[in-house]
């Protein structure tokens, strides 16, 4: 029996190369025919569009307020694609007054309720279509159609829906989403289905907290980020018992949403989370306790600037500069800790924040230190090493034997 | 002698062929691809994204080395760019001009001491400057590293973001490039790890600041041929391969990664040749050795618009630095070819990089040179031999108009009628002689790869300033 190669080899390229050679003829024909007739339409169309463009913008007022009636430019397609673009560009950067007329607008000429009907009895690309359109509306009308279609089996569906829920950042949006979450879990990418979260529970964080009591693995990581980021002092007590949650992101979140209550509660949770296993949530208990501007934080901070971690060592530096009053004394104190990677960390914020000058100003018209150790934190300040500390106290102690 | 001739005849017909026919297979899925990622865009509204507190930071690490001419408009450009949380660090890497003085006039530096961990090899750090007109800006001034890999590496100590973007201090990035290239992380952080974006060729256009003001097409001839390749290259290939999960090569002048993993792979290779190519293999084969569910992805919108050399010599020495880099790559992972632990990269993204990307110069070489021999001794049939070369040709162009639809039906950045006619053209005339002078450079970049020259030779450019219009 013959094998592939033979096969091939007796086939031989003469048998199919004319015929190979007409194809690729007329393919590069057909394609370059492609192009010059889609650009001819396309530049046609475009010019159409500009000019519809230029005179429905100088009719704009009329239009939006309704003189010129709805009716005249709703079943004309083109038009109605135009104005509801120029519509929706519109009301994306809108203040108040200027949204509420074009959320009228837009639901008085029955676009809402368009998109609305195309968003349930479409599917595909005119549904995702519709879903966009639908989301930058954010009006509360459209938040059953969106719901509806987060239920789509095509992802790309889903994803144009949750956004849209988002972007009506409305409670009852969140409660669509929470509720869909309980029926089919984790099934969508994380950080669109926070974000859509996060501007949904901005107004009522309490109503997650069911959820997260109630979800597992991933889903309830994610609800905890999201609880983290939108929590606020109201909610500062419920959070306290994740604080021992065995999720990491769990207790994250909870040292996140504690930074926005300044109680002793708080302030014991988040020293206890400033010592976790978990980097982040060290992390972010570091950042919260920063927040505050107590000084009973700095001793935790100052432990923060000692972490194993250079993220935390960066952030506890960060906060601790923002005592512009205790520059020096918290200074001495990180020259006194004797770790090289915290003063590197510290020095860096105060360069970072501009204080340089100032804590060596600070430093020299100082008449509570002695002179020695004047001289050995300058020495440490301009050389932004613990080595020259630990030279001139070797220097000092030998000058102590000599003596 | 005359059933070899025979023999080498057919094998490079076939070779030809498949080659041929794995472009059209990859410019098909492109352009399915391309659709559905135009789709996709309808629904990511960018400004969503610029608004969200959970985009994860970035730091942009631009290398610049003798840059003096363009470095301010450069990094005015990186801190115009449309990102919630960005960071950026310009690394000066020895630069025997002005580059450093320029931007402390610019950007008001000041020596800082900011946190850095030499965790990655480099060549020594003189200093470190942030700038007080921006506090987002960190320079990083260090000794002459000899490769932009040692320089990224120094820039990459100084990161603090989980995502670092490399990008050449000699491009031009669209405002909302980050936005763009961050799509895919944003919508699987858990998987996508690095992201490719698409370079263009920046020759020819107007540029006012650092800003890319009108797309049009160069003028020379060997600036037009290459603005195809890089569509072909871009549009056609990397676009196919990343959709299969199999993108070899980001490119060093706009790629992002997931800092820790670039860290815990050791960074950037000081002595590769070709970095870019070099880092993306080897974080293949960790996470394949980690057996990690993992996603490289590749951002097909105009992003990152990069000078071209625009005279043969210099072409010559950057595709024979390619070829090097290709090569040295090859010869790394060849351990990696046919096992399965390395699934698709192993079993079929690499065999095609040495098939169709090292062996194709030599043996088209060798094919030409067989034909030569069996024209000599006559065994040539006459006929067979001009079908072929009209097939190749045909067939060949097909592909290079097939790029050329792809950018049209989808970013359509030529807006004139007349470059997408000289575009067009092009696609005919590239064949002959350019191709057989481009086998002759990769040819010598092998060539000088296998006698140890791996030297890198300075490639000349007009830079961003020269292009600015007043």
């Amino acid at each position: 029996m013959a094998t592939a190669f033979e096969k091939l080899w007796r086939l031989g390229p003469a048998a199919f190369v004319l015929k190979a050679i007409v194809v690729a003829v007329v393919a590069d024909g057909l394609l370059l025919a492609f192009i010059l007739l889609r650009r001819a339409y396309r530049k046609r169309y475009f010019r159409r569009r500009d000019t519809r463009v230029f005179e429905l913008r100088q009719q704009w007022d009329d239009l939006i307020s309704g003189k010129i009636p709805y009716e005249s430019w709703r079943g004309n397609s083109f038009d109605r694609r135009i104005i509801e673009s120029i519509a929706l560009d519109a009301f994306e950067a809108a203040g108040a007054e200027e949204s509420a007329r074009l959320l009228h607008f837009l639901r008085s000429s029955g676009l809402i309720e368009k998109r609305i009907f195309e968003a349930r009895r479409f599917t595909g690309w005119r549904r995702l279509r519709a879903l966009v359109a639908l989301g930058r509306t954010r009006a509360p009308e459209g938040i059953p159609a969106l719901a509806e279609a987060l239920r789509d089996p095509e992802l790309e569906a889903e994803l144009a829906a949750l956004r849209g829920l988002g972007r009506t950042a409305s409670p009852l949006a969140a409660q669509e989403i929470l509720i869909w979450l309980a029926e089919k879990g984790l099934c969508v990418p994380v950080l669109p289905l926070q974000s859509a979260l996060v501007q949904c529970c901005a107004e009522r964080p309490r109503m997650l907290l069911p959820y997260v009591q109630s979800a597992e693995g991933p889903l309830r990581e994610v609800l905890g980020r999201v609880l983290g980021e939108v929590a606020t002092p109201a909610l500062g007590l419920d959070l306290v018992p994740f604080a021992g949650d065995p999720l990491d992101e769990l207790r994250a979140a909870t040292a996140r949403a504690l930074s926005h209550s300044q109680s002793n509660l708080a302030f014991d949770v988040l020293s206890e989370l400033a010592r976790d296993p978990a980097w982040f949530v060290r992390l972010r208990a570091i950042v919260s306790l920063g927040k505050f501007s107590l000084p009973r934080m700095i001793p935790v901070l100052l432990s923060g600037l000692g972490d194993s971690n250079r993220l935390v060592r960066l952030r506890a530096a960060e906060a601790l500069v923002t005592y512009p009053g205790a520059l020096l004394p918290i200074f001495q104190k990180v020259v006194a800790i004797g770790d090289g990677y915290a003063l590197h960390a510290y020095l860096t914020a105060i360069e970072n924040a501009d204080l340089l000058t100032k804590l060596e100003t600070e430093l020299q018209s100082s008449h509570h230190l002695a002179a020695s150790e004047k001289t050995h934190l300058g020495a440490v300040l301009s050389s932004g090493s613990l080595a020259v500390e630990e030279l001139s106290s070797v220097g000092a102690s030998r000058a102590a034997t000599r003596a | 002698m005359i059933r070899f001739l025979d023999f080498a005849n057919h094998t490079l017909f076939w070779y030809y062929l498949a080659s041929n026919l794995g472009y059209l297979t990859m410019l098909l899925v492109a352009l399915k691809t391309s659709a559905r990622h135009q789709r996709r865009l309808e629904s990511h509204r960018l400004n969503w994204i610029a608004g969200t507190p959970l985009a994860p930071p970035i730091t942009v690490v631009a290398p610049a080395h003798n840059e003096e001419r363009s470095i301010r408009v450069a990094v005015r450009n990186l801190l115009e760019l449309d990102y919630p949380a960005l960071e950026i660090i310009v690394v000066n890497d020895g630069s025997a001009d002005r580059t450093l003085e320029e931007m402390r006039a610019e950007f008001r530096l000041r020596a800082v001491r900011a946190v850095y961990v030499p965790e990655l090899k480099s060549a020594l750090v003189r200093g470190l400057y942030r700038s007080s007109v921006d506090s987002r800006l960190l320079v990083v001034d260090k000794e002459p590293g000899g490769s932009k890999a040692d320089a990224v590496n120094a820039g990459l100590n100084a990161a603090t973001s989980p995502y670092v973007c490399v990008v050449d201090a000699d491009s031009v990035l669209e405002r909302d490039a980050l936005l763009r290239i961050m799509l895919p992380v944003l919508a699987d952080p858990q998987r996508v790890v690095a992201v490719g974006g698409i370079i263009r060729v920046l020759n020819g256009s107007e540029i006012s600041q650092g800003t890319l003001r009108r797309v049009r097409l160069p003028r020379k001839s060997i600036e037009v041929i290459q603005v195809i390749e890089y569509l072909r290259a871009f549009l056609i290939g990397r676009e196919a391969w990343g959709q299969g999960n199999m993108l070899m090569i980001i490119s060093g002048a706009f790629g992002l990664f997931r800092t820790d993993l670039v860290r815990v792979v050791g960074g950037y290779r000081p002595n590769a040749i070709g970095e870019d190519f070099d880092l993306v293999a080897r974080l293949h084969r960790h996470l394949l050795d980690q057996k990690a569910d993992y996603h490289i992805h590749f951002v097909p919108d105009p992003m990152c618009w990069t000078e071209v050399p625009s005279d043969l010599k210099s072409l010559g020495r950057q595709r024979a630095r390619w070829q090097k880099g290709l090569l040295d790559v090859l010869l790394l992972t060849r351990g990696m070819l046919f096992r399965p632990r390395y699934g698709r990269i192993g079993s079929f993204a690499l065999p095609y990089l040495w098939l169709f990307e090292f062996a194709a110069p030599v043996i088209e070489i060798l094919g030409i040179v067989t034909i030569v021999l069996a024209a000599v001794l006559g065994v040539l049939s006459r006929t067979f031999f001009l079908q072929f070369l009209l097939f190749g040709y045909a067939f060949a162009t097909v592909i290079s108009i097939g790029a050329v639809l792809q950018e049209e039906i989808t970013y359509k950045r030529y807006n004139d009628w007349q470059d997408v006619a000289r575009l067009v053209s092009y696609c005919f005339f590239e064949h002959f002689p350019y191709r057989q002078m481009h086998m002759l450079w990769r040819l010598q970049g092998i060539w000088q790869y296998m006698c140890g020259d791996v030297a890198w030779r300075p490639l000349k450019r007009k830079g961003l300033q020269s292009a600015t219009i007043p």
